[in-house]
C-alpha cells in the first residue's frame, strides 16, 4: 500500500515539472484533432472564439470569471478570489503546459456551456486570445 | 468464531463516531464537487471540515475513550502480518477497536486527509505555487484508493466476524464475548461537533459564498480590469 503511495507521490513529483510547450503546439494538437472530426474544417477563427468567449449560454460566459479582457486580471465568479490574466500574451504561463489547458477547458466548458468543448472551440478561443494586440486598453 | 456469550459492548464513542461520518461525507462531497467552479465554495466548505475534524481526531487521539486513543491501535509490521494471515484462515481472534491491518488504513487516511486539506488550503490561497495544485490531487486520489481499501477490509471482517461493522460505526455497539467493558459516550462532545458541523455548513450554503475562515494576506483587493467597471459596461464590444 504505502509504495503505492509512495509510487504515487513520485508521480506527481514528475509530473510538476512543466510540460514545456507553447499555445502553438496547443494550436497544432487542436487543428489535427479538428481536420479528424470535421472534413469540412478549414482553420481556426479568432471571430468565432470571440464570440465563443462572450457566448453566455446560460448565468455564465468565460468573460463571468475572466472579464471583458482577457489580457488583464480576472475574479471568480463565486469565490471572488482573483484569477490571473489567462491571455498568454499576458501571462506566459497560460498554455504553456497542454495537461493544464486541456484540465481546465474541459472543466470550465462544463461550467459555462453544461458539455465539453471541442477541439475546433478550443482552437478557435485561444487563436482569438492570441489575435488581441498586446497593449491593454484604456 | 467462539459461540460463548456475546455481550453488546460500546467500542466508539459518540464523538468518534461523528467524526468518521462526518469526514466520510465531506470527503466524497469534496470529491464530487471538485470539478465545477459554481459550487467551488461548497468543495471548500467540505475541505475546511476534513482540516477541523483531523485537528479533532489528532486530540481525540490522546483525550478520547479507550478505542479512539492511538495507544490502542499502534500496531506495527508483525502483527499486521499475523493478522492478515489469520484472515486468510478466517482466524483473527477478537477486535473491540481497530485491527492491526485495520489501524494502517486509518493511519494512512488521516495522513493523506491532512496532505489533502492543507495543500488544498495552500492552493486555493495560491501559496506554494503550481506544484500544490498537483498534490492536493494526488493526495485525494491517493485517499480514495485507502477509502476503498478500507471498505474492503470492513468488509471482510463483518463476514469473518459475522457482524456489521458499518453499524457498529453508527450506533457505538459491538458483539464482544471478551471481558471487554462499554466505554463512554461523551454525547456531550459529539453533540457540540454536530452542531458546529451544521451551523458552518448552513452559513456557508445559505450565504452562497466561501467560508469566511482565515486565509493568508487577508481579504483579496477586487482586481477588477477597468473595461469591468460599471460606468464603462456599456460602451464595450
Amino acid at each position: 500500500m504505502s509504495v503505492r503511495i509512495a509510487m504515487l507521490l513520485g508521480c506527481a513529483a514528475l509530473s510538476t515539472v512543466a510540460h514545456a510547450g507553447t499555445p502553438q503546439d496547443l494550436l497544432q494538437t487542436w487543428q489535427t484533432e479538428a481536420r479528424a472530426q470535421s472534413p469540412q474544417f478549414t482553420g481556426f477563427s479568432a471571430e468565432r472564439g470571440r464570440l465563443l468567449y462572450f457566448k453566455q449560454p446560460a448565468d455564465w460566459s468565460c468573460s463571468t470569471c475572466h472579464t471583458n479582457d482577457p489580457r488583464g486580471a480576472g475574479r471568480h465568479a463565486v469565490t471572488s478570489k482573483p484569477i490571473k490574466a489567462l491571455s498568454p500574451l499576458a501571462n506566459p504561463a497560460r498554455f504553456s503546459d497542454p495537461a493544464k489547458a486541456e484540465k481546465w477547458f474541459t472543466r470550465n466548458c462544463k461550467d459555462v456551456l453544461k458539455r465539453e468543448c471541442t477541439a475546433v472551440e478550443k482552437g478557435d478561443l485561444l487563436t482569438f486570445l492570441m489575435s488581441q494586440s498586446l497593449h491593454t486598453p484604456k | 468464531m467462539s459461540d460463548n456469550v456475546a455481550a453488546r459492548v460500546r467500542v466508539w464513542d459518540l464523538p468518534t463516531r461523528v467524526f468518521h461520518w462526518s469526514l466520510a461525507l465531506s470527503f466524497f462531497g469534496a470529491y464530487l464537487l471538485a470539478e465545477s467552479e459554481r459550487v467551488r465554495h461548497l468543495h471548500v466548505m467540505f475541505g475546511y471540515t476534513v482540516l477541523a475534524l483531523i485537528v479533532f481526531r489528532l486530540v481525540w487521539g490522546f483525550l478520547g475513550t479507550r478505542y479512539a486513543r492511538f495507544s490502542s491501535f499502534a500496531f506495527g509490521p508483525r502483527a499486521v502480518l499475523d493478522h492478515l494471515k489469520g484472515l486468510a484462515r478466517r482466524d483473527v481472534g477478537e477486535h473491540a477497536g481497530h485491527t492491526p491491518a485495520g489501524s494502517w488504513a486509518i493511519w494512512l487516511m488521516l495522513l493523506l486527509a491532512l496532505v489533502t486539506g492543507v495543500s488544498g488550503y495552500l492552493y486555493f490561497n495560491e501559496i506554494g505555487g503550481e506544484a500544490m495544485e498537483e498534490v492536493h490531487e494526488v493526495a485525494g486520489n491517493a485517499w480514495l484508493l485507502v477509502v476503498f481499501v478500507h471498505v474492503a477490509g470492513v468488509i471482510v471482517s463483518s463476514l469473518v466476524e459475522r457482524q456489521n461493522l458499518a453499524r457498529t460505526m453508527m450506533t457505538g455497539y459491538k458483539r464482544l464475548s471478551g471481558a471487554a467493558s462499554s466505554v463512554r459516550n461523551v454525547s456531550i462532545v459529539g453533540v457540540l461537533m454536530l452542531a458546529g458541523i451544521a451551523l458552518f455548513w448552513g452559513a456557508t450554503t445559505l450565504s452562497g459564498s466561501t467560508p469566511a475562515l482565515p486565509s493568508w494576506g487577508g481579504t483579496h483587493p477586487v482586481v477588477e480590469s477597468p473595461r469591468l467597471s460599471s460606468d464603462h459596461d456599456s460602451d464595450d464590444d
